[in-house]
């Protein structure tokens, strides 16, 4: 479909700038009615959160963009089907985590000796964009020494669009009563890999800190 | 940047989305997939859920020899069946159930291959990618099912 404007289910044209407006409710109902337009919007809102999920499970990139897109056609072959609209990020994060877990038991049983499953160990530094910040570098490289239970937990409190903590429950299969105290730990942690890294760097970064 | 909180485990959790966002923004090719995945929306197919996969059982000891993966998907009238073969190459074979001739669709990142089922149901194909598949069964009667997207 090349259009530019797409109908709505009581036939009136949508205007591609009000897509961008449009609800969660309305985008996956004309999405449902073939709009390929309403489904890129869709992919644009809640792209970051599918990454975000799979990201804590640190696939290499190939079998991360697998994952990914085994849950965007899970979308694509439900998208007519969602009842409540509310929880599509609650849906989407679910079915990404579920992938992923499928996929890393996949891994560690026809892997022998792993050599696929590769730890993305790139260092964030490195791959740091040009907009990154030397602090967000420093918070990037923090966050990435930090256990995996951590980094799954801190990805999905910073999920955008947020994530409510009966889905980070649901989600990282824990009691939501947790999720407060672990969030504080692991806050914690990072506050103090933050700390740490800064100190061994204080030597040749003198003077360099912006706080 | 004006933090919005005092609270110093909101404001730390603040800076770390952004350092996120900023180090880690998603693959744009991820994006582009999950954009182009829409083509293969169909909207006359009924939905065969996965209900068994046998990576996700709990065959203790068989890690790293095990090189067959049996996966079931079910609509409320047939059981589709099939086992990921992995041995030099990746076979798929498969069986309707209860048995039924129909055509049979292989469907993969952006292209997809034909067969038919025979009389016992049973079907294959070779050199199935890496990645999400999906299969389509269009029955004799035109009735069309397709399977979960499953990464295989």
């Amino acid at each position: 479909m090349t259009g530019v404007a797409v109908h709505s289910s009581t036939g009136s044209p949508v205007s591609l700038a009000a897509m961008t407006e449009a609800t969660t409710a309305e985008l996956l109902q004309a999405a449902g009615g073939g709009s390929q337009d309403a489904w890129n919007t869709l992919v644009d809102r809640y792209a970051r959160l599918v990454w975000s999920v799979i990201r804590g499970f640190r696939f290499d990139e190939a079998t991360a963009g697998d994952v990914s897109q085994t849950v965007w056609l899970r979308l694509v072959e439900h998208v007519g089907r969602i009842r409540n609209p509310d929880r599509l990020a609650s849906w989407l994060a679910t079915t990404a985590r579920n992938e992923a877990i499928r996929t890393k038991r996949i891994y560690e049983r026809t892997v022998p000796t792993a050599v696929e499953f590769q730890i993305a160990d790139s260092d964030p530094a490195l791959d740091a964009g040009l907009l990154a910040s030397e602090r967000q570098v420093e918070v990037a490289a923090a966050f990435a020494e930090l256990a995996e239970d951590c980094r799954q937990l801190l990805h999905a409190v910073t999920a955008d669009p947020p994530l409510d903590y009966e889905t980070i429950g649901q989600m990282l299969d824990r009691p939501v009563g947790s999720i407060g105290p672990t969030r504080a730990r692991c806050l914690e942690k990072l506050r103090r890999s933050l700390e740490t890294n800064q100190r061994a760097h204080g030597d040749a970064d003198r003077g360099r800190e912006s706080k | 940047m004006n933090p919005t909180t005092h609270d110093p485990d909101d404001r730390l959790l603040e800076e770390l989305a952004a350092a996120l966002e900023a180090t880690d923004p998603v693959p744009e090719r991820f994006v582009e997939a999950a954009k182009a995945s829409f083509t293969w929306r169909t909207i006359d197919a009924e939905l065969a859920e996965l209900v068994f996969d046998s990576a996700e059982g709990e065959l203790a000891g068989v890690r790293g020899v095990d090189s067959t993966r049996e996966i079931t998907f079910r609509t409320p009238s047939f059981e589709i069946e099939v086992a990921i073969i992995s041995d030099g190459v990746r076979r798929l074979i498969g069986q309707l159930v209860p048995a039924q001739v129909g055509v049979v669709e292989l469907q993969f990142a952006g292209a997809s291959v034909t067969t038919e089922s025979d009389s016992l149901g049973r079907f294959s194909f070779d050199d199935v990618p890496l990645g999400p598949i999906s299969l389509k069964i269009e029955a004799a009667d035109g009735a069309t099912t397709q399977t979960a997207w499953t990464l295989v």
